[in-house]
């Protein structure tokens, strides 16, 4: 009777530690696996952005990157957009008020102006004609709210290991952000720098 | 048989290549290579047909609070205070410092979205308000000491917030208000009890456009005449103050637009005149004698589509111009020959090569020009400078690069120059022709775009952000 138990516990003892062995390898993995997607998604890739509460608008995002037509686009925080008759981003300064090419800031018509009701205008960019030069930007910084912003749009950017443009920013204002958090945007739907 | 099948061959690839020739040719010459282009032209963005104008029946509204009486006698009576010029003539020693917790605040009040500036008289504080909840333009009356409410006139009308809505400046008289609301509203009231006199509505009755972001200009009253910039069918137009009766209108032949500046009276070489920069140019009229609404002198050399700062008036005949967009600054020299005004430009630079303002008006100490750059003026954007008097390229000192503004008001009392910047922070400096001397300062409220003037009397100040004015206790005395 001692002996089968013995024997018993013997059997018992092996078998559980191979189950228990294969089951930890398993686990193991999976928490593996998953922490390791984790980390990734946590942001140890990085991206290059600018960062505008620095960007100076000095035109060289549209002259410098590498791919053909630069991957720097402006972007409009539609929160931050005063909807003016009179938009510094659209329109050179003394201009008339209206859609005529002569009267548009942008050397490639890439915003498109849209009434909404009086006295309010919408500005929606086409980044398929935007060149990056951020004159628009320029003109809305100096004299609107600034909702008119330079960013490297990631769908379009190479992400090289030394960005071009970066070189040449005269304002460091591009640097290497992690990629799970891609743009800064001013505005109050994005923390700022300054809160 | 073999020769003839190759000749066959042969022409038929001949013809074929001559075909295809022909079918190119005739695609290159109806393809229209930039048939795809479209050609950018005024029109594209559907602007809607101007609405017509609608009847408003100013000074329908009125609601009575309370009645106060108030012992103080100081008073900050309209835009830029009694003297234009934003510099109180008070006796009133002030604060040059901030207790610890900030100054003593007497009162808050909030306000509809707004830049709005207050006027002061004789413990009564004036401020022009729309309530969006009533849809209704407003003269609001307050106790100064203690901030009751105590009437408040005005109209009806349907307004869409546009950085804001009120944004002028009351002009008050010991009997009389005058006022001009968003939509250039004119009206006037008596200052006792608020009681209706007359309104008159601008944009119905001279055609006027309304400026960009509604109206800016801070209405006078000179000489028991209301006195109104139109830029319709008249430039400029002048009420009797107690019976609104048409006294004289300045003709618009030019078709200028009204801007936000407001007019300025003065004398120069003994002949009062109202100087208005508006858009399209600027002009001094009569003020007064026979020929009182004519036009002085005139020129179109300053021409800007958007111009809030008044223009700022010297001695010597120079006229000092600036505003915002990216216009600069201009200086006119005015002269007098015999009964004829002659006016040239003695200058006109960049808002990076001198001083401009884009949104407030400069204030002048001991001689000497102080503003504040805009955001275009590159390295300086934003600071408070001080220029030459001969020469306003020139800087003699600037606030430096940790202490910008933006488009705040700034005036001087007591020998201090009190500054807001957007954030509501009110700094106090020294004046001074030779250095930036700052005091001290201190965020007052936790909003933002605190543009609207300021006005101080008996030592308190009142302020404002865009939606909540207060008013502080500044005077030493009763620290």
């Amino acid at each position: 009777m001692e002996k089968k138990d013995k024997d018993k516990d013997k059997g018992y003892n092996r078998r559980e530690f191979i189950n228990n062995g294969v089951r930890l390898t398993l686990g193991l993995t999976v928490v593996g696996t998953g922490a390791l997607a984790l980390t990734r998604s946590t942001g140890k890739d990085y991206v290059w952005q600018i960062d505008p509460f620095k960007c100076t608008q000095c035109g060289r995002c549209a002259t410098d990157c590498v791919k053909a037509e630069s991957a720097v686009k402006c972007v409009h925080a539609y929160d931050l957009c005063g909807y003016c008759d009179l938009c510094g981003g659209y329109f050179k300064p003394g201009a008339k008020l209206e859609t005529g090419a002569e009267n548009q800031l942008c050397p490639t018509a890439a915003i498109q102006r849209k009434f909404i009701e009086e006295p309010f205008f919408e500005y929606i960019i086409d980044e398929e004609l935007c060149i990056g030069c951020g004159k628009c930007v320029k003109g809305c910084a100096a004299f609107g709210n600034g909702s008119l912003q330079l960013q490297i749009r990631h769908d379009l950017c190479l992400d090289c290991n030394q960005c071009s443009i970066a070189t040449v920013c005269p304002s460091d204002a591009i640097s290497r952000i992690p990629a799970n958090e891609p743009y800064i945007i001013k505005g109050d739907f994005i923390k700022n720098k300054e809160g | 048989m073999r020769e003839k099948l190759d000749l066959n061959t042969s022409n038929i690839a001949t013809g074929l290549l001559v075909l295809a020739g022909v079918i190119s040719i005739g695609w290159w010459l109806a393809k229209d290579p930039v048939d795809e282009l479209v050609t950018t032209q005024p029109g594209l963005d559907n602007r809607g047909a101007h609405t017509a104008v609608a009847d408003i029946d100013i000074g329908a509204y009125f609601e009575s609070m309370g009645t106060i009486e108030s012992e103080l006698q100081e008073s900050w009576p309209r835009f830029r205070g009694a003297h234009f010029d934003n510099t109180s003539r008070s006796q009133v020693s002030l604060i040059e410092s901030f207790p610890a917790d900030g100054p003593h605040v007497m009162w808050k009040v909030e306000l509809g979205e707004g830049h709005a500036g207050a006027a002061i008289y004789k413990g009564m504080v004036y401020v022009m308000d729309y309530d969006e909840e009533e849809r209704a333009d407003l003269l609001r009356c307050f106790s100064l000491v203690d901030g009751s409410e105590l009437w408040e006139r005005g109209y009806h009308i349907n307004l869409k917030r546009n950085h804001g809505m009120s944004r002028t400046v009351p002009a008050v008289t010991e009997e009389h208000i005058l006022t001009i609301g968003p939509r250039s509203h004119v009206m006037c009231v008596r200052r006792e009890d608020g009681a209706f006199l007359w309104g008159l509505n601008v944009e119905k009755e001279y055609e006027a456009e309304i400026p960009l972001w509604y109206t800016g200009q801070c209405p006078l009253i000179d000489d028991n005449k209301a006195i109104i910039a139109l830029g319709g069918t008249s430039l400029m137009v002048a009420l009797d103050i107690e019976s609104g009766e048409v006294l004289w209108e300045t003709p618009n032949e030019s078709g200028w637009l009204m801007s936000h500046s407001s007019i300025l009276p003065w004398k120069f070489e003994g002949v009062k005149m109202y100087v208005y920069s508006a858009f399209g140019g600027v002009c001094g009229v009569a003020a007064e004698g026979p020929n009182a609404g004519e036009i002085l002198w005139q020129t179109t050399a300053w021409n800007h589509q958007v111009v809030a700062p008044a223009p700022v008036c010297m001695p010597d005949g120079k006229i000092f111009l600036t505003a915002g967009y990216g216009a600069g600054a201009m200086v006119l020299q005015l002269t007098k020959s015999g009964d004829r005004f002659n006016v040239e430009v003695l200058n006109e630079y960049a808002p990076k090569e001198g001083l401009a303002c884009e949104q407030q008006t400069p204030v002048v100490f001991d001689g000497h020009l102080l503003g504040i750059l805009p955001k275009d003026a590159g390295p300086l954007r934003n600071q408070l400078v001080c220029v030459h008097p001969d020469d306003f390229t020139k800087t003699i000192w600037t606030s430096g690069q940790d202490k910008r503004f933006g488009l705040g008001p700034y005036m001087i009392a007591d020998n201090k120059l009190f500054i807001l910047s957007d954030d509501a922070t009110l700094t106090i400096a020294r004046p001074s022709t030779r250095e930036y001397i700052e005091l001290d300062s201190y965020r007052v409220l936790e909003g933002h775009d605190a543009w609207g003037p300021l006005a101080i009397a008996d030592g308190y100040l009142v302020m404002r952000d865009s939606k909540t004015m207060v008013c502080l206790d500044l005077a030493t005395s009763r620290q």
